[in-house]
């Protein structure tokens, strides 16, 4: 039992990991706390569900258009609403989060509140030392996995990666030597929305499709960025399981009304007495 | 002994870089001191630690005999000692006259300013050619009069000590004379000891009774402005050693 | 050399026209717009109090309508169970509130960027939980109802609408000529030095630390007054009412007036209740307009209502 729960914390912890990897490489190169990945995220599962429930496409498709999708709609919100602000963080701030706002309350207007059960794309689990792991759930571990390798070896060894890390340590400096900081931002706001996208689609057929799915994974993300995301790939990851694992655990030993609250408790713990985040970053 | 600031062995490194290698000096009260260095040397870092604004790694700075490195800079304001900044900083939604009044009120507090701040805020804009502006709001003017602006609401603040930092940089040579009187005018009416770093040569030997050399991080060169533009090392430090020629 | 500041004759007419209409509104219409005008007029409190450390300080916080909801289940809670009577739940709650939000402003406040902003997000959330879920307390999503209006005396007796309405007009003046008095005093001059330059104020000798949690905490004891106030007037409270949405439409009501100048707000609020009530029919609808608006704002004018006042006036430019 205890290990289902660690392995089912787990994997929830693995899609607040992706959403945090992109809420990451966003912040720490706009100061922007992109609360739209929020919205993002909704709209991307509700694509993926009407491209399998529909137009009948297969799983991996819908996936893969997800995806786009969520490249584009960030895309879009960076280079239509945020780079208005350039240096205004706090309308960027405010901006991101009307558009969460906005894009969960189009999701009601549109497809109504009610629940949709995305359908299993893979039957079937397995079964070993009294726990039973679906093969979707072992599906959300290995695309994560996957997502953040492609994802660091991206910004270890290109071209574009390396503008990005020099834009996330110094953006004027970046700036002088020839980075185009105007690509930068596209580029990492493309990479969050792919990410959120990939989230929200991993996630669908375990928990179904419901406007307001994108509330607490983007808080539990943003908790996993300010805590312990900061210029380190491996520390959102590692955050991002983690705090699944704390709200699991603390969901059936602790309390289950409060599970969604760990993850507060824990910022405010660590905040008190890490003021400077857990990586002093902050 | 009427040093009014002492700065014993004071250090500070950021990370594997030392700005500020273990130096000491003082400061006699009413004193003009001026401080000078190639980009780099840590003037700003020294006065950074001195205002409060960074934590010192090792090494102590008294004021008036009593310990206040560590201490926050609003503390360290209260205390007597203010600043401006190489950046013009200032308070741009503001008139110029609520400027400066926020640094009379920032030391005492009353609900609505007395008469006695009234008049000690007007004086300040008189001497500083502010007073035709005083409803204007900051944003507003120029960057030579922002930084006008942020040394008079200094002044408001009735240090007894204050720190300037390239208070000159990008002025002309007009309005260089007209800050070198004010800032002659503080020192020898107000009593106020001045602590100045400068880049512009000229403003810092035609102020400054005594200069302080630093380059990266130590003192190399300490005495009158004589002094300091005839010695050697001084003159290496500036120019690199191939051309120090006497 | 521009004077750019707004002319008062604007403020002072926007005042008194406001203020001749709510004084007569109970008599002259009916009661349903009675009871949208009270909402209004809490909201304009709220709103006011709100911009004391946002519009006036400088951070940016999403947990005003948490206080508004602790400040409301706690003057509910302390006539129901702990049998207190009205005039000492009300001053009490907006204590407790005020204390609450210094013990969360101090550490917070401290933090740099928007780290409080969006830790302010998360603790509003969780205030929700918590109400949502002390069903022995609160009675959880099955609301708290059978809340008794405040005692009257002198022969007024506050269960009736028009008694109601006016003690809440006549806080909300109080509340709200307070707190411009507060912001024209001294410590409201050092409060916007922090907004405008948190570095040179602490240079020039302001505990910017100590100010931050002040304006924090006094916004928030307001908010939990007015809240108290919210739950003897409507007596059933629930804890989707405090939820997210309370604590955001603050914040658009802000904006959309025009943040730090008390005033905005203050109209934001009136204008933002009236439509919402107007929208009552389409519920998604409502919210949906809202992020659009917000959007809309900081598109067109960021400093709300108030900032366009400003630019339209002769001689003003942005």
């Amino acid at each position: 039992m205890l290990l289902q729960q660690i392995l089912n914390g787990i994997i929830v912890g693995a899609t607040y990991s992706l959403i945090a990897l992109g809420l990451n490489l966003i912040w720490s190169i706009t100061d922007i706390a992109d609360f739209s990945q929020g919205g993002t995220y909704v709209f991307a599962a509700y694509a993926a569900y009407f491209v399998v429930t529909l137009v009948k496409l297969p799983f991996i498709v819908a996936l893969l258009l997800a995806m786009v999708l969520g490249a584009v709609l960030s895309y879009l919100f960076e280079r239509v609403l945020y780079r208005r602000w350039t240096g205004l963080s706090r309308i960027q701030l405010l901006c991101a989060i009307a558009l969460f706002f906005l894009m969960a309350n189009l999701a009601i207007l549109f497809w109504t509140a009610k629940a949709k059960i995305f359908p299993a794309y893979l039957k079937g689990s397995v079964k070993f030392a009294g726990v039973t792991l679906s093969y979707q759930r072992i599906v959300v571990l290995a695309v994560a996995a996957i997502l953040f390798v492609v994802v660091y070896f991206f910004i270890q060894n290109t071209k574009m990666g390396k503008a990005i890390r020099a834009a996330s340590q110094d953006r004027e400096a970046a700036a002088v030597v020839g980075i185009n900081i105007h690509t930068v931002n596209s580029v990492v706001f493309m990479i969050g929305g792919i990410l959120s996208a990939t989230a929200a689609v991993l996630i669908s057929p375990l928990y179904s499709v419901f406007p307001n799915m994108g509330d607490l994974p983007l808080l539990k993300s943003l908790v996993v960025v300010i805590l312990g995301g900061f210029g380190s790939v491996a520390g959102v990851l590692v955050g991002g399981m983690g705090l699944g694992l704390v709200e699991s655990l603390g969901g059936v030993y602790i309390s289950s009304a409060y599970q969604h609250g760990f993850a507060f408790i824990v910022l405010i713990l660590v905040l008190l007495f890490f003021p400077k985040g857990l990586f002093g970053k902050v | 002994m009427s040093a009014i600031l002492e700065v014993k062995k004071l250090r500070k490194a950021f990370g594997g870089v030392v700005a500020v290698d273990d130096n000491t000096f003082a400061v006699e009260r009413g004193t003009r001191l001026g401080i000078i260095g190639p980009n780099g040397a840590g003037k700003t870092t020294t006065f950074n630690m001195i205002a409060g604004f960074y934590k010192p790694t090792s090494g102590t700075i008294e004021f008036e005999g009593r310990r206040i490195s560590g201490l926050k800079p609003h503390r360290i304001s209260q205390l007597g000692i203010g600043r401006t900044f190489q950046n013009v900083r200032a308070f741009r939604e503001l008139t110029v006259y609520d400027h400066v009044m926020a640094g009379a009120l920032a030391h005492e507090l009353h609900y609505r300013p007395t008469a006695k701040q009234v008049e000690e805020v007007e004086h300040i804009l008189q001497w500083s050619r502010l007073a035709e502006h005083r409803d204007t709001t900051v944003k507003n003017l120029t960057l030579a009069a922002q930084r006008q602006i942020e040394l008079a609401t200094a002044l408001a603040t009735r240090p007894k000590v204050l720190l300037l930092d390239e208070l000159m940089a990008g002025l002309t040579f007009v309005e260089i004379d007209q800050m070198l009187d004010l800032l002659r005018l503080i020192n020898q009416e107000m009593g106020i000891t001045l602590i100045v770093v400068e880049h512009v040569m000229k403003a810092i030997m035609a102020l400054c009774q005594r200069i302080i050399v630093l380059s990266y991080g130590k003192i190399i060169a300490e005495g009158s402005p004589q002094e300091i533009s005839t010695n050697q090392t001084v003159i290496e430090a500036y120019l690199g050693k191939e051309t120090a020629y006497a | 050399m521009r004077n750019t500041k707004r002319s008062p004759l604007v403020t002072i007419i926007i005042l008194i026209v406001v203020l001749v209409v709510l004084a007569v509104l109970p008599q002259l219409t009916s009661e349903y717009i009675t009871y949208v005008a009270v909402l209004a007029m809490l909201y304009a409190v709220l709103t006011g109090s709100y911009d004391i450390l946002t519009g006036y300080t400088g951070p940016l916080t999403f947990c005003h309508g948490a206080f508004y909801g602790i400040g409301a289940y706690t003057s509910a809670l302390l006539t129901l169970k702990a049998g207190l009577p009205f005039w000492a739940a009300f001053p009490l709650s907006g204590v407790m509130v005020f204390v609450f939000a210094v013990i969360i402003g101090y550490p917070g406040l401290r933090l740099k960027g928007h780290y409080f902003a969006v830790t302010s997000f998360f603790f509003a959330h969780f205030m929700y939980l918590v109400i949502l879920n002390s069903i022995g307390l609160t009675n959880g999503p099955m609301g708290l109802g059978g809340i008794k209006p405040p005692e009257g005396f002198l022969g007024i007796n506050f269960a009736g609408l028009k008694a109601s309405y006016y003690l809440i007009f006549i806080y909300g003046i109080i509340v709200i000529t307070g707190l411009w008095l507060f912001i024209r005093s001294g410590i409201g001059k050092l409060l916007v030095t922090i907004r405008e330059n948190e570095e040179l104020s602490e240079a020039i000798g302001v505990n910017t630390a100590f100010y931050k949690v002040l304006a924090f905490s006094v916004g928030a004891g307001v908010a939990g007054l007015t809240g108290s106030l919210f739950a003897h007037f409507f007596r059933l409270l629930h804890p989707t009412t405090f939820a997210w949405m309370t604590s955001e439409m603050v914040v658009i009501m802000s904006l959309v007036g025009g943040l730090g100048t008390l005033i905005g707000p203050i109209i934001g609020a009136g204008i933002v209740t009236l439509i919402l009530e107007l929208m009552r029919f389409a519920p998604e609808l409502r919210l949906i307009t809202w992020s659009v608006a917000l959007i809309a704002v900081l598109l067109i004018e960021p400093k709300g209502l108030m900032g366009l006042i400003r630019r339209l006036q002769p001689g003003g430019r942005k």
